[in-house]
């Protein structure tokens, strides 16, 4: 190994230090370890720490995929070993060095949350394992040690041997599936598609009332953001027109059922039916007003353009410009919820299957919408707007078609939305929702009902439920987004058409995929 | 197949959203028109000072916001990417800059007569060309990890991908401030003698008008930086080559230059301005907290389309004119200081409604575009 391959893998080590240093400063190491405890079984108080071997097992983690990660791509072992031998002790010692300035800080007593604040005495000195002038040493060897066992597990994972189990467990389940599938009787096997439904149903319908008002309030918020993220798709997705204001159509529908259906500041009681019919309404005139002098616009001008319009509609709503008419930044309360056939909606479960209900229609409308003329017409104009404009479609009027209708479910959504919490406010139609909405579509995977429900689940359903997470949220977020576009831009759980597309061409192999593909042909 | 008599009339009606264009335009114009007519003519309810009050901050935010413009137009120029997280880059180096300060408060130093003082105090100059390097340097630093880990893999992928990602890149800076710095709002710790409020006072009117110190520096600072970034633009080679790379990179790689190199100095270079421009914002408005650069982010962006995104004179024009407009706008059009944001994204719908390509922008090109 010559000096400059010494100062690569050095770097390696140190990246992945300094990332490490950065986690600790924002007490990310302690949220880790109080996870991983939940998860063991073990559980940590609000606002107390794990126990230490939490932390430990948190360190080892992140060395292992450290040493992992440096050695994944060299073919040659010996060198492998160097290479991860190098890199882990070069971050062993930047770590203990890092050690060494939090054991002074500890000692010294300087407080610097003044400046720092998350970083606490406690959870510095749960940091160094509560070792104290040895925690430096300690971390050390703990990232030497498990750097170099993450080579080594590189090692084996990619031996031919090892290489071979995940496509051998694949095949494996497949095949019992297969026998499973052929020992079921005839009937059941023709009629499976319908029978999955059948069992979905039952599952929507009976889960609701059984799991407490928490889950079907994570239930019930997931499930409006499927209904934004669908809505925000036939934008984005399929005419290909980025919008960063989606929450200001969200707010139109909000605002409509809170103004026509609560008793401030207007007295209006229409009813949850008509107002939420005026919501979506209102949603498609702004949609309209915005999208006329804006279809001409290119992407991220759009984006600007739209984001600065979701601003102003906030804006508005919350200055006394617009308070006696809409409560300005205190909001309107005791919306009204809906009734069905004079039995009124009130709690949770009853909103949930309201919900849900909205989610299956807004997955109807969608397929439809997809798979029609005017569908494949957006993906036209996405692909190629002056081409398509030569095949006969009126580019503008069929991007103002899909910002309206997507814009018509964001304020379904925001009346649901509206109408459950029975409160609404400036602060519930903040950029940060339409961002939120965008990553799920993102994430979850353009074009995909599924990706996006998954989108919603991840998003939105999976930091409800890890509390500890609340915090880091955002964090992990954005940095999901860079990650994802540079690692998987096509999103989790990808749409089938591309890969349909891909089977038409002639060199490609058929049967690669055999089974969901075929049936939607 | 269309026959052509089916397709005439289509071409017809798509020229109906350019009618709803301009009469849209002129019933706006009229409203502003009708509404400056009531203030100046009619009411005449403010009087010289208050209009050179308002004038003065206007200036002043209007520097800063045509610093931040330019890291926009240079970025866009180059790459034709919008860099959604270029408000954080301000926001590292207003923290930055706040760091050093309260590093230089805290430190004391002997003075001639013997008694104690702050080094910030002691030494104002000093401190603050201390908290302008350190400011400019960090991020400048963010500016050039940012593209090389969010952007750089992203360089042939479809437009959307880098703007999502530079919106991820924008949430996870912000929130790691806020993790690191916790919510609340700090004050920005000037040395003594140039404090907020601070200033040269002059009598108008029979009416004092403070021209403050940290404006004439922000202001002055912001000019210099302008007309130094304007003669390397087109004196130096790497300005040479920045431009050859806005044209056509392949054709500037082609006669010998590195276009990856380009790329990161024009991060280095626009980061070390919003980082200026970032610890002026702090020594001017007094605040700092992690959320402080989104909305200059935001306005500095609509201040470079309205000069003509690209275009380095168009972005400080529009920078300026934009704090101008903000500063003024409100009075003159006689609403609530609250609705000023407002002003600037509504004069950025209507800019890019009727002249997309700014006030000074060329005509894009298809390839542009």
């Amino acid at each position: 190994m010559n000096r400059q391959e010494f100062q690569k893998f050095s770097q390696h080590g140190l990246v992945f230090a300094i990332i490490m240093i950065f986690l600790v400063l924002v007490d990310f190491q302690t949220m880790f370890a109080t996870v991983i405890s939940k998860i063991l079984g073990t559980n940590v108080l609000r606002g107390g720490l794990p126990e230490v071997q939490y932390m430990v097992i948190f360190l080892v983690l992140y060395s292992l995929w450290m040493g992992w990660f440096i050695s994944r791509k060299e073919e040659n072992k010996s060198r492998r070993i160097i290479m991860t031998l190098v890199a882990s002790l070069t971050a062993g010692v930047v770590v203990g060095l890092f050690g060494l300035i939090l054991n002074s800080l500890i000692q010294s007593g300087t407080d610097v949350r003044r400046y720092l604040a998350a970083l606490s005495p406690e959870s510095m000195k749960l940091f160094l394992l509560n070792l104290d002038g040895l925690g430096p040493l300690a971390l050390l060897g703990v990232f030497t040690v498990s750097g170099l066992l993450g080579g080594v597990l590189s090692i084996i994972l990619q031996s031919p041997s090892v290489g071979k189990w995940p496509k051998t467990i694949k095949t494996g389940i497949s095949s019992t599936w297969q026998k499973f599938t052929g020992s079921l009787p005839p009937f059941i096997r023709k009629n499976a598609k319908y029978l999955a439904y059948l069992v979905l149903g039952i599952v929507i319908i009976v889960l609701p009332t059984r799991w407490g008002s928490y889950n079907n309030f994570v239930t019930g918020l997931v499930g409006l953001y499927i209904i934004l993220g669908i809505g925000l798709n036939i934008i984005v997705g399929l005419s290909g027109q980025l919008v960063l204001g989606f929450a200001a159509f969200f707010a139109m529908g909000a605002y409509s059922m809170a103004l026509l259906n609560a008793p401030l500041p207007h007295g209006l009681m229409w009813g949850f039916w008509p107002a939420l019919l005026v919501g979506v309404l209102m949603a498609v005139v702004a949609a309209i007003l915005l999208g006329l002098p804006m279809m001409r616009l290119r992407g991220d001008y759009l984006a600007i353009v739209t984001l600065g319009f979701g601003e102003i509609i906030r804006i508005l709503l919350k200055s006394d410009l617009l308070s006696d008419f809409s409560g300005g930044p205190r909001g309107i309360q005791d919306i009204k919820g809906p009734t069905i056939f004079g039995l009124p909606f009130n709690n949770d479960v009853q909103f949930t299957y309201l919900i849900i209900a909205g989610v299956i229609l807004a997955i109807f409308v969608y397929n439809r919408l997809e798979n029609s003329r005017t569908g494949r017409a957006w993906l036209a104009i996405k692909e190629d707007a002056i081409a398509a404009r030569a095949t006969g479609i009126n580019v503008q009027r069929n991007k103002l078609l899909a910002l309206c209708i997507g814009a018509a479910f964001a304020g379904l959504a925001g009346a649901f939305f509206a109408a459950r919490n029975q409160f609404t406010g400036p602060n519930d139609h903040t950029l940060m929702v339409s961002i939120n909405i965008l990553s799920i579509v993102i994430v979850g995977g353009m074009n995909s009902i599924p990706g996006i429900i998954l989108g919603a689940f991840t998003l939105k359903g999976l930091p409800e439920i890890l509390r500890e997470m609340e915090n880091y949220r955002l964090l992990v977020f954005g940095g999901l987004l860079v990650f994802m576009m540079i690692a998987r831009p096509e999103g989790l759980w990808p749409a089938k058409r591309p890969q349909l597309e891909k089977k038409i061409k002639p060199d490609t192999r058929d049967g690669d995929t055999p089974g969901k593909g075929d049936k939607n042909e | 197949m269309q026959s052509k008599e089916t397709s005439t009339p289509q071409i017809k009606r798509s020229k109906l959203p350019k009618q709803i264009r301009q009469g849209f335009g002129i019933i706006v114009l009229l409203l502003i028109l009708w509404r400056l007519y009531l203030v100046f003519g009619v009411e005449q309810e403010y009087t010289v000072d208050i209009w050179a009050r308002l004038l003065i901050s206007g200036l002043v935010i209007g520097g800063v916001y045509s610093l931040i413009a330019i890291g926009y137009t240079l970025v866009y120029g180059i790459l034709r990417m919008i860099n959604f997280a270029h408000g954080e880059v301000m926001m590292v180096g207003t923290f930055a800059g706040y760091l050093v300060l309260e590093a230089t408060k805290s430190i004391t130093v002997p003075t001639p007569d013997n008694s104690l003082l702050s080094f910030s105090n002691a030494y104002p100059i000093i401190s603050v060309i201390l908290a302008f390097a350190i400011g400019m340097l960090i991020a400048a630093t963010t500016g050039y990890f940012l593209e090389k880990i969010a952007y750089r893999p992203l360089r042939k992928a479809p437009r959307l991908i880098p703007l999502i990602s530079a919106i991820g890149a924008s949430i996870f800076l912000q929130n790691f401030a806020q993790l690191l710095f916790s919510p609340q709002t700090r004050d920005y710790v000037n040395p003594d003698i140039i404090s907020r409020g601070a200033g040269w006072t002059m009598m108008i009117n029979d009416s004092k008008v403070i021209l403050p110190y940290t404006g004439v520096l922000t202001f002055v600072l912001s000019i210099l930086l302008m007309i130094g970034l304007y003669t390397m633009i087109k004196k130096t080679k790497l300005g040479k080559a920045m431009r050859s790379v806005a044209m056509d990179k392949q054709t500037a790689a082609l006669m010998g230059i590195d276009v990856n190199v380009i790329i990161s100095r024009t991060f280095i270079i626009s980061g070390a301005l919003a980082g200026a421009a970032g610890v002026m914002w702090g020594l001017h408005n007094g605040l700092v907290y992690y959320f402080v650069g989104f909305l200059p982010g935001i306005k500095a962006f609509t201040a470079a389309v309205m000069g003509g995104i690209g275009n380095i004179p168009g972005a400080m024009l529009g920078g300026m004119l934009l704090g101008l407009m903000e500063s003024l706008g409100p009075t003159a059009l006689g609403i609530s200081y609250q609705l000023k944001d407002v002003i600037s994204f509504v004069i950025l719908i209507v800019i890019l409604i009727f002249r997309p390509n700014g006030i000074l922008g060329e005509a894009l090109s298809e390839e542009k575009v």
